[in-house]
């Protein structure tokens, strides 16, 4: 699979929603912590050495799960094969349960299940489609069905 | 110097997956595997499938791995001249140093728009921007139900507000938190940028020029992403003139007009 890496890495210039250096552990047997300067930008997390400008690599947050690891980390593995994790080590469980909070809430699946929620709750209250003013009522991916695809 | 990872697998897992997409179909592409750097010739045909803000190009429609990946963030989604003069082109093109624009093509006008269409929705910051609408809107119609039971037999009409235009959402930010209800974006960034807090509907009522400045934070395609609601703005706008001119020109002549139409 191609992509642009300068696209990428445009990406990982743009405002951050959470950055922090933290501890990081690649999948890899045998991998050691490593301090990682983590940068969230909307859907994908970058990590960078905490002396260069481009990142080291990137991740895909969607179909993740992310786990509390003992004593103040956290995992995140992917649904393909979730014995692959990578492991994050913060300095305090509230900066933790910050970062949990907001990977949890950084994929595109989740924003859409959001919309559709929020649809249809707005819909049995008021009888109103509220996506109709945006002319995207009719748009595959804001619809009740594909909940549960 | 070593190339950027990617977890690539579950890249591609994603993009297989039963998740809704949000668009797809087949396009001609230029540049990629074994093309020349210059956009000539025919191209190449792919099946594309748009999923969230990304984009896959797949061999087939029944390709089994993907080919390609564009991330449409912080590009613009703009109408083209293709190589081919049969041939309905656009292209993505992202601002930054030493990165080509990717040159597409649909088979007719109608997919071309719906591709520029669904491309420019396609951004984090869009579906953010609606998701805060959305909360907006839910919350005032919990707040008038709430205001409805209080006082039913009195039944205030006025109390009722179907629509978050209004600002009514804006004196409840800190007092009435969703989290009761498991709102699943209470803590999430505003993407409208210096106009935080307010709704999508809310920046489209100040016009285009902060509906576009609002949009900058993740400025997938300025031009493209706002045709649809700019060509309402101005719209009703146009509507607007109208409907005060044909008011002036009447009260200015009184029922002179009327008899004289055939």
């Amino acid at each position: 699979m191609r992509y642009n890496e300068k696209e990428l890495q445009a990406l990982s210039r743009q405002p951050a929603d959470l950055a922090a250096e933290l501890g990081m552990r690649g999948p890899k047997k045998g991998s050691v912590v490593k301090r990682r300067l983590v940068k969230l930008v909307v859907n994908f997390l970058f990590y960078f050495r905490t002396d260069e400008a481009e990142p080291v690599g990137a991740l895909l947050l969607e179909h993740c799960r992310v786990t509390h690891e003992e004593p103040t980390g956290f995992s995140i593995s992917f649904i393909e094969d979730p014995e692959r994790k990578y492991h994050f080590e913060c300095c305090s469980e509230e900066q933790c349960q910050e970062w949990m909070g907001a990977l949890r809430r950084a994929s595109y699946e989740f924003m859409r299940r959001s919309v559709i929620f929020y649809r249809n709750e707005i819909q049995k209250m008021t009888g109103k489609d509220p996506l109709e003013q945006f002319g995207i009522s009719e748009e595959a991916r804001f619809q009740l069905s594909g909940l549960k695809a | 110097m070593g190339a950027m990872k990617l977890n690539k697998r579950s890249v591609a897992h994603y993009a297989l997956s039963n998740s809704p997409a949000d668009h797809m179909g087949f396009l001609r592409t230029w540049g990629g595997p074994g093309t020349p750097s210059t956009p000539s010739g025919t191209g190449r045909r792919c099946w594309f499938v748009l999923k969230g803000n990304l984009l896959f190009s797949f061999e087939s429609r029944e390709g089994r791995a993907p080919l390609g990946l564009v991330v449409l963030e912080g590009c613009t989604v703009e109408l083209a001249e293709a190589p081919v003069p049969e041939e309905f082109a656009f292209t993505i093109r992202f601002d930054a140093p030493g990165v080509r624009p990717h040159l597409l093509a649909a088979d007719g006008p109608a997919a071309q728009e719906a591709w520029v269409k669904a491309l420019s929705r396609a951004s984090f910051g869009y579906m953010r921007l609606v998701v805060r609408e959305l909360e907006n809107q839910l919350r005032d119609a919990r707040q008038s139900l709430a205001l409805h039971r209080h006082s039913s037999w009195k039944a205030i009409t006025s109390h009722c507000r179907p629509q978050a235009v209004d600002h009514l959402s804006r004196g409840l930010e800190k007092g009435h938190s969703l989290s009761r209800d498991c709102s699943p974006m209470g803590l999430a960034e505003v993407a409208c940028g210096t106009t935080a807090g307010r709704g999508l509907a809310e920046c489209e009522l100040q016009g285009p020029t902060s509906l576009l400045l609002s949009r900058g934070q993740s400025p997938v395609s300025p031009e493209t992403s706002c045709f649809s609601t700019l060509h309402n703005w101005y719209g009703q706008e146009i509507l607007e003139l109208r409907r005060g001119w044909l008011q002036r020109a009447r009260e200015s002549q009184p029922k002179c007009e009327e008899p004289d139409r055939p």
